[in-house]
Parts: C-alpha cells; structure tokens; sequence
C-alpha cells in the first residue's frame, strides 16, 4: 500500500515514510533555521537509499529550500551580492573538485565509507560546539548573566592578507582570499554530503569575515542556491544520482513542516534551541560512528561493475 | 494470414507427430513477452503455460518434470568483505564475477534435487547454487588483482548468491509449476520492482526420469514503463539536460513554496 517506485534510487518507497522524514526535518530546519541536509541525508542513508542518490538529491531539495528562504531576505536587501559572488566563486571550483572526488572514491567502492566518515566527523565538530555553548548560554541566563558572546578584538589574522576588496553592504574591507577559500571548502562538502554547508559557512562568516549578522543568512543562502545547483547537475552528469521524484516528495513533507517548524521557534530561547540542535547534531554523529565502529551484519556488499 | 499460418504449422506439427521414433516435446508460450514496472506496482507476475507432447500418452511409468529459468543481463558484479581497520569497519578486499546474471529465477514441479542428479542440475546451470558466475578476479585492498584460492572464491560466490537472493534478485519457487491435468502445465513466476530493464531469456527443461528430454527458449522484455522509465531514460541518456531541469523544477517549486505560506 501506498508504495512509490523511485526510478533513480530503483527501489520501491512508503510515500508517507518519506514525506514524514520530509515533513520532520522541515520542522527542525524551520524551528532552527538551519537548511536540514545534515539529517535528511543520514536519515535517507538509515531508510536503504543508495548513499550516492542520498547526497545528490538532497542538494537538488536544498535547491527549493534555498530559494524560498532567500526570497525573504532579498525583499529585506539583505544580501550581499559582492560577498556572494566571492564565496560562489571558491563553491564552484569547491562543487567541481567535491563531485569528481565523489565519483573518484565511488569507483573504489568507498563512498560510504567517505559520507559516513565525514558526517562523523563535521556533525560530531559542530554538534559538541552548539551543545557546549548553548548549555553554557542556559546556565549563564540561569545564573543572572548575560549569554551574549563577548567580541574582544576586532582584527584578526583575516585583515593581514593581501587583494583587499570593499564589501559596502555588509560594511567590510578585506581580503577575497578568505571568502573564496571558505566558498572552496563548503563546496566540497555541498558535493559529498549533500548539505547546503551553512552550518560551516554562517559561524565562518560571522567569526572570520566579521560580517553584520542581518546580511549573514540571506548572502549565505543566495551562495548556497548556486552552489546546490551546480553539485545537482554536476552529480547528474557524473553518477546519474539526482532521484527528482525522491526530491519531489522531500520537499513537498519539507515545506509544510518548515511553516509548523518557524511557528514553535519563535516560541523557544535562542540558548535552548542550540542545546537542542547541537544535541540533535550529535546524536546523528554518534548513530553513524556506531554504525562504523560495529561489527556489520553483513560483511560482503555487492555492486555492479568491475573492481578497479 | 496468420489463421493461415497456424493451420499449416498444425498440420506441420501433426505430420511430425505421425513421423514416429521421437522422444517427449515441449510446447510453451509466455503470457507476455513484456513485463512493465510502474509506480503503483511494487513488482509482478508473469504466467507461463506449455504442454508436453507424449511420445507414448499412456506411459504413466515415468515420472515427467517441468524446470522453468528465467535470467538474463549477465555482467560484471563486483563482491566487497569489510573488515576492521584502525577500529572501523572498510570495504577491504573484493572478487570480481564477470558474468553474473542481473536477475535468476527457477521454477519447478518439485524441488530440483528431487528432479535430477546433482551433475545434471550443476552441468545445466539450475538452481540457485548451479548459477553460472563466470571468471573470478581477485582484488586487495588498494584494488590491485590478488591470487584467489578456491575457497575464497566459494566464499564470495555465496555471498554474491545470499544478497541477490535477500534483494529478491535470485529465487526460487520449488512448487512453482504445477501440472493441469495429463500434459498441460502452468508456470507462476514473481518479478521484483528491482530488476533491471532489458533482456532475459525464458528456458523451459522438461526432465523425464532425471534425463532432461527437451529444452525450449523464448525472449523475455522487462521494461520499466511509464513516468519512472521516462525519468530514467532521461537521467542516463541526456545527464545534462536532466540535472538543469532537476535544479529548474526545485526553483520553481522553492518559489512556489514562498506564495502559498506568504505571510
């Protein structure tokens, strides 16, 4: 009952499973803001998609979630196209190395291996980060403190570095190197893991470029949209991953759940809603590290095609 | 025309039955020579019926079997073991079928061992422990081609074997085929949402006293129809095309998405 067949994943699919995994982590990403690839594409890994299709799709999804968050903020001139255009630069040629590595450790049978290791990795980072401040935020409010983050200096190493540029909106002068760099290092990981990369690039542009947190959002998106783009045809023309029914149905369960997600938001703290998403973060880490570090039930794997 | 033509090879048959000295023979046809898989479907059946033309009608001394295979698409498959390295499970060393069949399934009167002997069954490739594999190549961990002993082969050919049948792939159906009547006989074979498009041959083995008597083939299409196999076609034929769509259709449905809950 109710059973779709998905023509690039082949394989036969709940419809109502995968528009309430849709639904659900639209609710996260609309209660937290956050672009919500770093669950789904796990969760597609948990339900038996290919984690080749896992990834490529969920950037094509990220696609639709982009653009109907940005749209907000271009209505707010809240994008900083210049800056945009820098960190899109350093996407792109991150996109083109991501999905050629991608299809490089696919031939060798690792692709697993690599999405598991790096969701590991990146979530477990960026998990006990948001927990431990969050926590420490909730205890500070507790105690009669402020939770605000103190910003002592206001240069950094960032203002040393040569081809300097002048960022009006987002009031900033400094060098390209580092947004191009930042763009390099969240487009690679926009085409390994499938996630739009904000969790990386908002902390990056906040603490590194020192950007106005009100352009923040709306610039990363508007990078982001392009960047996702490009990894979708990119992986399309390199492992024929891009499942769009799949996509279809994500999005669909994704963007009513976002619209709930926003409303109960609004209604937590700042300092709780971190604990909860950086808790949220590290339990995906830990599922996949267990997952890595426990005897398999299975050995042996198939897959066709000749072994290089 | 064709009236025609069935009558001629009606007597045709009949002038040959008359010949004489000739062994048990098989007449077959599947119900469809296509199978379509579509959305709603989470697989299908496909019927085969066939009768046996007695060389002595009233023989009921011998015991008469009917074996049904159907595989196709033989290709390369690769078989990876994990094993533990610096405390995580990695793929770690692979074997190399070159010509494993995409999809296998027997069915029968009985189960096969009670048909045949186990070199019948090995020399005719049926059952799921009989399959044709091909050539085995070795590969290390660093994908170099490494000396495979008999064993390790064995033991990633079961595993090959254990997984397709997990998937559905390799099956099957030891009471599959059942007699109506004296000589008319009718197969029932499952196909998977999961089996690749493409060709696959329909073998029908009438066995008599673990002898195989006669063998007849007929080609079997499977094709995925309907949106899914547009949507695939599409994806492996034009890449390109289907990625800027992809990325066309989730801009649309992005900004589709900012008109409806606009606050």
């Amino acid at each position: 009952m109710f059973q779709i067949y998905l023509p690039i994943a082949e394989m036969p699919v709940n419809v109502f499973l995968i528009l309430g995994m849709g639904g659900a982590v639209g609710f996260l990403s609309g209660m937290f803001g956050v672009g919500g690839g770093f669950l789904m594409t796990p969760l597609l890994i948990f339900t038996g998609i290919p984690p080749a299709v896992a990834v490529a799709t969920q950037a094509n999804q990220t696609v639709a979630s982009s653009i109907s968050g940005v749209v907000a903020h271009w209505r707010r001139s809240a994008v900083d196209f210049k800056m945009g255009g820098m960190l899109l630069t350093g996407g792109v040629m991150g996109a083109f190395a991501g999905v050629y590595l991608f299809s490089y450790v696919r031939e060798i049978g690792q692709v697993d291996l690599m999405i598991s290791l790096s969701y590991v990795v990146f979530l477990g980072i960026i998990g006990s980060l948001m927990l431990n401040e969050g926590v420490r935020a909730l205890l500070a409010v507790r105690g009669g403190r402020s939770g605000a983050p103190t910003h002592r200096a206001h240069h950094n190493w960032v203002h040393g570095l040569p081809f300097k540029m002048r960022f009006r909106r987002s009031k900033l002068y400094i060098s390209a190197i580092p947004p191009i760099a930042i763009g390099l290092f969240v487009g690679i990981l926009v085409a390994i893991m499938g996630v739009s990369g904000g969790f990386i690039m908002v902390p990056a542009m906040i603490y590194m470029l020192r950007m106005p947190t009100n352009v923040v959002i709306g610039t990363s998106l508007f990078q982001i949209i392009f960047v996702t783009g490009l990894v979708t045809v990119l992986h399309s023309v390199e492992n024929q991953s891009v499942d769009v029914l799949l996509a279809l149905l994500l999005l669909s369960g994704g963007v009513v759940g976002a619209q709930f997600g926003a409303r109960v938001g609004q209604k937590l703290r700042g300092e709780q809603l971190r604990a909860l998403l950086g808790f949220i973060v590290l339990a995906v880490a830990l599922r996949l590290g267990f997952d890595l570090v426990m005897e398999p039930a299975d050995l042996f794997s198939l897959s066709t095609g000749i072994a290089p | 025309m064709s009236t025609l033509f069935r009558i001629l090879s009606f007597t045709l048959a009949l002038f040959i039955s008359s010949v004489g000295a000739r062994a048990d023979q098989l007449v077959t046809d599947l119900s469809r020579h296509q199978i379509s898989i579509r959305s709603n479907f989470t697989g299908t059946e496909i019927l085969l019926f066939g009768a046996i033309e007695a060389e002595n009608r009233d023989d009921t001394t011998r015991a008469r079997d009917v074996v049904v295979v159907i595989s196709g698409l033989e290709g390369p498959v690769t078989v990876r073991r994990k094993d533990r390295v610096a405390g995580i499970w990695i793929n770690y060393d692979a074997v190399t079928f070159d010509r494993a069949p995409a999809f296998y399934a027997v069915a029968s009167t009985r189960p096969l061992p009670r048909i045949a002997s186990r070199d019948t069954l090995s020399v005719t490739g049926l059952g799921l422990a009989h399959i044709v594999l091909g050539r085995a190549t070795g590969n290390g961990p660093t994908g170099s081609e490494t000396e495979l002993s008999a064993a390790q082969r064995d033991t990633f050919a079961t595993a090959l074997l254990r997984t397709k049948e997990q998937q559905g792939l390799y099956r099957t159906e030891p009471n599959g085929v059942s007699f109506l009547g004296r000589s008319l006989f009718r197969a029932t074979i499952s196909i998977p949402a999961n089996v690749p498009n493409g060709l696959y041959t329909a073998k029908v083995y009438l066995i008599s006293d673990g002898i195989i008597v006669d063998a007849v083939s007929t080609p079997l299409y499977i094709v995925k129809s309907g949106i899914e196999r547009a949507i695939y076609a599409f994806a492996h034929e034009k890449p390109l095309l289907y990625g800027i769509f992809a990325v066309v259709f989730a801009t649309f449905a992005g900004w589709a998405a900012t008109l409806i809950f606009k606050d």
